[in-house]
């Protein structure tokens, strides 16, 4: 394990997941997938994140119009906010998109591989005998939406491994899957 | 032994009777306070009345306290249960039942708050590791109960007959008193805060005033946090038995502290940069459920993540050696990180580094203050590569190994991206492995069932 040995190429197939976003990383790519390409996460989490922001973007907006009402404010401030406003939104807008996209998840014979983010990316690997327990979530928004959430837990707070925006059998039959490998493999502390 | 024998199995018991007035007397001191730093005005016109309506409150509120606590004394019932596992029955309101189980013991604390030692009273803290609070906590028992139940509670745990005793134990190392101080002084944030108060303090000397009064006080109080830590590592032992770690410390309160084998999850040395030039250094541990606050009633200061709080590093490096067997820190080999690393970290680059042997796996980072962290391969709970813009730019990523909660965080920052993932991945077959070759839970199960003190 030298420091400046040579990094080997991973081999990039072609796979699904390339046409949502997780393709492009380099020949020295740290995230790439093992074996099994990425699973992405549904796109339905995209609109329901964007419906999410829509909503939180109607204060902004309410404020907005407010000011450019009042008479004694003067008329650029409501339309500074305005279009601090859209910018937010549009960017918003977009950058659910790619997030949304980073998101790739794999099971592997021994342990479940997740990987998210855009600008700070990570790789989380869970051994299964590792799991304490698996939560499965879906607020309202997400139901509506039909998506859910998986999240893995270890004894160790920084875990942190989430997968969201699983169609809910899916996520479903994840849970069951980790849940009966956690179970077989179990290893206390 | 202190001849006090535990009763059978399953009988409930009861904590000390005597323990509502130790609850009540523990706030005595805190209302008189209040009383008479916020009633000196009103009183001012009779000359001792003050004092009297102070002291009044004062034990008023004791009374209440140790009425109340009363209630939930009787209420509150512990035994063992069939399954040889800790059970706990309390609350006044609200029902509390709680189950530990002992085959998860991860630290028994016996720990003795001002007031309740001048009673002769001590506290019990067992935690089991398990997802939410896994903590029981015992108060008051006398000195002698609190240890007849600790001994009993670690030798159901090591799967040894209840009335087993305690195991002999090796005294380590004593921290003297003198290297404690100077070690505290010699930190870089008790320089700051001594600064600060210096600053403080001729500020409102300069502005004068009564108000100038209050502001010295407060400005001193950053300096209490050095006094309350030196008061809490005062007369630190480092004692090893069968049943593992005793680390017995405190000046005020006393605290022991017992960490049967098997259970630290990470081991780290900090060395701050003053300490250096002495060859001094930290050693902290991640013991699961200990230090994480799971149960917030403001007792967690017994809470320790601490094994010792300065020691000369060949001294560090033989208790070192107990709680991880057959490590050797000095022959670690340590992988430094590539030359770019700099334009991320151009202060650590140099001290960027990772290693591993057949037991733990090493990251050290830190150039002021130096950090080195050790992970048993079977304890990694799960691996991490992460990657900042910035480190995209210049090919790196980061490899953590994540421990359970505590002061020690295991990362080899600013490695070659493909060689952060390949580190990743070895990490994972080397606790994979590991994980099968793990041995019991009860650490003496395999032992002949019986008295320790006829084996040893």
């Amino acid at each position: 394990m030298s420091p400046d040995a040579p990094q080997p190429a991973e081999q990039q197939s072609p796979d699904p997941a390339s046409a949502v976003g997780l393709q492009d990383r380099g020949a020295a790519d740290p995230f790439a997938p093992a074996g099994t390409p990425w699973t992405p996460v549904s796109p339905r989490l995209a609109t329901a994140r964007r419906i999410s922001l829509a909503i939180t973007a109607v204060f902004p907006l309410a404020a907005a119009v407010l000011l450019l009402l009042l008479p004694a404010v003067p008329k650029w401030i409501g339309a500074l906010v305005l279009a601090a406003t859209a910018v937010g939104v549009l960017w918003g807008w977009w950058f659910i998109g790619r997030r949304v996209a980073s998101f790739g998840y794999s099971e592997r014979a021994d342990d479940l591989l997740v990987t998210s983010g855009v600008l700070f990316r990570r790789l989380v690997i869970v051994p299964y005998g590792r799991m304490q327990l698996v939560d499965l979530a879906a607020g309202p928004l997400d139901r509506a939406m039909g998506v859910a959430t998986v999240q893995l837990h270890t004894a160790a707070a920084t875990t942190d491994a989430t997968i969201p925006g699983l169609p809910p059998d899916v996520a479903a039959g994840l849970r069951d899957r980790l849940a009966a490998l956690g179970e077989q493999r179990s290893a206390g502390l | 032994m202190s001849g006090t024998q535990p009763p059978a199995s399953g009988e409930p018991r009861r904590v000390s009777r005597i323990s509502p007035f130790v609850h009540g007397a523990r706030i005595v001191p805190a209302v008189l306070i209040g009383m008479i730093a916020f009633g000196s005005q009103w009183s001012a016109g009779v000359p001792g009345l003050g004092v009297a309506v102070a002291f009044g409150t004062a034990v008023g509120a004791g009374l209440l306290v140790a009425a109340y606590r009363w209630i939930a004394w009787r209420r509150l019932t512990f035994w063992f249960d069939a399954d040889g596992d800790l059970r706990m029955n309390s609350g006044v309101w609200f029902r509390n039942e709680r189950r530990l189980q002992l085959s998860r013991l991860q630290s028994v604390d016996v720990t003795q708050p001002l007031i309740a030692r001048i009673a002769g009273m001590a506290a019990l803290h067992v935690e089991a590791a398990g997802a939410g609070d896994s903590r029981l906590t015992l108060e008051y028992l006398t000195v002698a109960q609190a240890q007849v139940l600790r001994d009993e509670i670690i030798a159901r745990s090591a799967g040894l007959r209840h009335d087993a005793g305690a195991a002999p134990e090796q005294i380590l190392v004593q921290v003297p008193t003198g290297d404690l101080l100077k070690s505290l002084l010699l930190r870089g944030t008790t320089v700051m805060l001594f600064l600060l108060t210096i600053l403080v303090v001729v500020g409102a000397l300069a502005t004068a005033g009564t108000a100038g009064l209050l502001v010295i006080i407060g400005g001193g109080l950053p300096l209490l946090t050095v006094f309350s830590e030196f008061a809490k590592f005062f007369g630190f032992t480092v004692a090893d038995s069968p049943d593992g770690l005793r680390l017995r410390h405190g000046l005020l309160q006393t605290s022991a502290q017992t960490v049967p084998p098997g259970r630290v999850q990470a081991v780290g040395f900090t060395e701050p940069w003053l300490w250096r030039s002495r060859g001094w250094v930290r050693v902290s541990l991640n013991v699961a459920g200990v230090g994480t606050g799971s149960q917030g009633s403001g007792n967690d200061a017994y809470t320790e993540n601490v094994l010792l709080p300065v020691a000369p590093w060949p001294v560090a490096l033989s208790v070192v050696a107990r709680v991880l067997p057959g490590v050797d820190v000095t022959a670690l080999e340590m992988h430094a990180v590539p030359s770019r690393a700099r334009r991320r970290a151009p202060i650590q680059f140099r001290r960027l580094l990772v290693g591993h042997d057949a037991h733990v796996f090493a990251a050290a980072r830190g150039r002021v203050v130096h950090h080195l962290a050790l992970i048993p391969h079977a304890r990694t709970q799960s691996v991490r590569v992460t990657q900042g813009p910035w480190e995209r730019a210049l090919g790196l990523a980061s490899v953590h190994v994540d421990s359970t909660p505590g002061p020690v965080q295991i990362s080899g920052l600013h490695r070659p991206a493909a060689e952060a993932r390949a580190i990743a991945e070895a990490q994972l077959r080397r606790a994979a492995a590991a994980r099968t070759a793990a041995g019991t839970q009860r650490w003496m199960a395999s032992a002949e069932p019986g008295n320790r003190a006829a084996e040893s």
